[in-house]
C-alpha cells in the first residue's frame, strides 16, 4: 500500500502534523475499519497515515446526566457500558447495530462520524440525542451540534488541522434505533430510524438514516407528537408523515417505496417501545 | 515488554523487520508462517482472519501490526493452550462443524474469544447474535450451531 505510519501522543501535535500537510498526503486512522479498505481499494492514496492510538481519548465519562465519549474509544466499549444500555439504550443498540462485534473491538465513534457515511447506523440516534463534537485544532477548540458536523456524505465541517476528541450527549434520554436490512449483521441498513425522549418539550425526536446525502430529522413528523405519551391517532399521522417526507431514492439496496414502507413501520415501533400509545377507549366519542 | 514488540502466541516479535503499511494477517501469514488464520474477504465482512488482540476477537485483514505495540495476539495455532480455546476445538469436533475448513478456524477463536468476553449467564441467543460476523458457505450453519450450543454449556 506503501505508506509510512506516525503515532504523536499529544493532541496539538497531530493538529500540526495535519495542518502542515498536502490535501490528500495524510489519512487519518482511528480503529482503521474504513481507511486501510479505502487505501487497498485505492479510493485514497497517502503517503502517510496518521494514528490516533497513543492520544488520550479512549475515554467515556459521565456528568450527571451527560455523557462524553473519547473519539477513539472502541465502539463495544459503548455499547458493553452498563450505563449506556440503562440510560440511553438507543446508542447502545445502533453502536450494536455496527458492523461485526470483531469489527466494533476496534471502530471507533469518531471515525464513523469523520468519515459522515449517508449509511450511518449511529448519525441518526446521535441527532435525536442533540449530540455535540467535540474538535482540537492547533490553535483553538470548538464544539459543533452533530447536525451542522456532517454536512453532506463524506463531508464534515472538520477544518485542516481539526481532529474530533470526543461526543457529547448532554442528556440522556429514552430512546431506540430500529433497522431492516438484508442480512442482520455486517451489512448496511437500508433504513434506519433513531427516537428519543428529551425531558421537556419538545419531547420527540425521530432521525432517519440511509437516506442521500445524510442523516436528517424529521421535524415535521416530531410536532404531530406533542405529549410525552402519544395517542394512537397521532402516532399513526406521525409515522405517515414520516413515511412522505423522507427524501429517498432507489438503488441497490431497496426501491424507493420499499424504504418508505418501512419508514411508518420503523418510526411506529421505535416510538411505541419508549412511549406506548394511548389507546382511546372504547365507546368514548 | 516494550512499545518495539508485539507478543504472538507467547512469542516475542520484533516490529521493527514489519513495514509500518502491513496487515496483522499478512504479518502472521507470510512473516511469521502463521497460515491457520484464513484470509476470506479481505475488508472485515467475513471473519475468517479472526485472531484474538488482548484477548478480544480482531479482524487481523483490518488491523495494522503498528498499530498493536505491546499487545498480545493469540491465533488459532495456539487455542488450544486457552482452557476455553480447547473446549471449543472439542465442540467443533463432537459436532463435525467442520466442511471445507476454511472458516473454521475464524469461528473457533471468535466463539473463545466471545465466551470469555460475556459472562456465563448471557443468553444463546446473544452468543448467535454475536457470532454472526463468522461466515460459512458449506455447513448451512446447523452443526457450527450445535458446536455454539455445546462449547456455551459446557464453559457455564
Amino acid at each position: 500500500m506503501g505508506f509510512t505510519l506516525v503515532a504523536p501522543d499529544q493532541p496539538k501535535e497531530a493538529c500540526a502534523l495535519l495542518a502542515r500537510s498536502a490535501p490528500g498526503e495524510i489519512s487519518v486512522l482511528a480503529g482503521g475499519t474504513d481507511v486501510l479498505p479505502d487505501v487497498e481499494a485505492g479510493r485514497v492514496r497517502p503517503s502517510r497515515l496518521l494514528s490516533l492510538r497513543r492520544l488520550p481519548w479512549r475515554t467515556l465519562g459521565w456528568n450527571g446526566g451527560s455523557l462524553t465519549i473519547g473519539s477513539t474509544l472502541p465502539l463495544r466499549e459503548i455499547e458493553a457500558d452498563p450505563g449506556v444500555r440503562e440510560r440511553i439504550p438507543g446508542l447502545a443498540q445502533a453502536v450494536h447495530a455496527v458492523g461485526s462485534l470483531a469489527l466494533r473491538h476496534r471502530a471507533t465513534l469518531g471515525g464513523n462520524l469523520g468519515r459522515a457515511a449517508p449509511t450511518s447506523d449511529l448519525l441518526p440516534i446521535l441527532l435525536t440525542l442533540d449530540a455535540v463534537v467535540n474538535l482540537v485544532g492547533v490553535d483553538a477548540s470548538r464544539s459543533v451540534p452533530v447536525d451542522q458536523f456532517v454536512v453532506a456524505s463524506r463531508s464534515t465541517t472538520l477544518r485542516p488541522g481539526e481532529l474530533i476528541a470526543s461526543i457529547t450527549i448532554p442528556e440522556a434520554r429514552p430512546s431506540q434505533y430500529v433497522w431492516q436490512r438484508v442480512r442482520p449483521s455486517n451489512d448496511i441498513s437500508q433504513v434506519g430510524v433513531a427516537a428519543a425522549r428529551a425531558s421537556r418539550p419538545p419531547y420527540w425526536r425521530i432521525a432517519l438514516g440511509g437516506v442521500v446525502p445524510r442523516s436528517i430529522r424529521l421535524e415535521g413528523a416530531e410536532r404531530l407528537l406533542p405529549a410525552v405519551r402519544p395517542l394512537v391517532s397521532e402516532l399513526e399521522a406521525a409515522a405517515a408523515l414520516a413515511a412522505r417526507l423522507a427524501p429517498f431514492a432507489t438503488d441497490k439496496r431497496a426501491s424507493e417505496a420499499y424504504r418508505r414502507q418501512l419508514v411508518g413501520i420503523l418510526v411506529r415501533r421505535a416510538v411505541a417501545s419508549i412511549s406506548p400509545p394511548i389507546v382511546p377507549p372504547v365507546g368514548v366519542a | 515488554m516494550g512499545d518495539s514488540e508485539l507478543v504472538v502466541n507467547g512469542r516475542a516479535t520484533a516490529l521493527a523487520s514489519v513495514p509500518e503499511d502491513e496487515r496483522l494477517l499478512d504479518t502472521l501469514r507470510w512473516r511469521l508462517g502463521l497460515r491457520g488464520t484464513k484470509e476470506g474477504c479481505r475488508s472485515g465482512d467475513c471473519g475468517a482472519c479472526v485472531v484474538l488482540v488482548d484477548g478480544r476477537s480482531t479482524l487481523s485483514c483490518l488491523t495494522l501490526t503498528h498499530e498493536l505495540p505491546g499487545a498480545s495476539v493469540t491465533t488459532i495455532e495456539s487455542i488450544s493452550e486457552d482452557p476455553v480455546g480447547r473446549v471449543v476445538q472439542d465442540a467443533f469436533v463432537a459436532e463435525g462443524a467442520v466442511q471445507c475448513g476454511y472458516c473454521t478456524p475464524g469461528f473457533v477463536v471468535a466463539l473463545t474469544g466471545l465466551l470469555k468476553e460475556l459472562p456465563p449467564s448471557a443468553p444463546l441467543p446473544e452468543l448467535l447474535d454475536e457470532m454472526q460476523g463468522n461466515l460459512c458457505r458449506c455447513t448451512g450453519y446447523g452443526s457450527i450451531v450445535r458446536a455454539i450450543v455445546r462449547a456455551r454449556e459446557a464453559t457455564r
